[in-house]
């Protein structure tokens, strides 16, 4: 089920997403919270963000532009960002 | 033919021994394809085929290629492109010596000075290897 798709509530999005990203990345899923920094928690390099980008799209059905990636520190800040893209 | 074999080094940075693709057959956004005739003295043959290396190269070499021709359209200079990462790579067959490749790239995603591309070679219709590779174009 994507997030556009069928409409999902706002805590089974933020909860699917902590799930891929853990599965992705490879690291714990209680480490993704919304205070701590998605760069430093999911050793992202700039290659790495590419891979981002394709799981959100693949997920949550919504694109993300480097653009985006600017105003990212938090995962608390991704969570916004993901909110205002599927209008929740 | 959109780049013809004799003016394809305008649109890469490498040279002989090291060009692994002949003509740039099309470049649109979203498909490039070369072709490449691998002769028996080529650098990336052995045991006379063509080895996996030199398809890798070869879809790295058609990227960039397309990317130079790209640009060139666009109205600026080709710009230097280097492998970031191959993933998902999957090898069917190597092309013997005296044979002609054919190679299409689809870029996928791209994110600032990073694309994402899926790349696949065929020799008469039969995949080669397929693979997605992360292409660094320099800014």
């Amino acid at each position: 089920m994507q997030a556009n798709d069928v409409k999902m509530s706002w805590e089974e999005v933020i909860e699917d997403t902590r799930d891929f990203l853990s599965e992705e990345f490879e690291v714990d899923r209680n480490m993704i919270l919304p205070e701590n920094s998605l760069k430093d928690t999911l050793d992202l390099d700039s290659l790495d963000y590419v891979d981002l980008v394709v799981l959100i799209e693949e997920n949550l059905n919504i694109k993300i532009t480097g653009e985006d990636f600017k105003e990212i520190v938090t995962f608390g800040d991704f969570y916004k960002l993901v909110r205002q893209k599927l209008n929740l | 033919m959109t780049v013809a074999k004799d003016a394809i080094n305008q649109y890469i940075p490498h040279r002989a021994p090291f060009v692994m693709i002949d003509n740039l057959v099309s470049a649109s956004q979203e498909r490039f394809e070369t072709d490449f005739y691998i002769t028996a003295d080529n650098l990336l043959v052995a045991d006379g085929f063509f080895q996996e290396s030199g398809l890798l190269e070869n879809i790295a070499q058609t990227c960039a290629a397309s990317f130079g021709y790209l640009d060139q359209q666009a109205g600026g200079a080709p710009k230097i492109g280097f492998i970031g990462a191959i993933t998902k790579v999957e090898i069917h067959e190597l092309p013997p010596v005296h044979s002609t490749i054919k190679t299409v790239v689809t870029p996928l995603h791209q994110l600032g000075n990073i694309s994402l591309v899926q790349g696949e070679s065929f020799l008469e219709g039969r995949i080669l290897l397929g693979c997605e590779m992360k292409i660094v174009v320099t800014e």
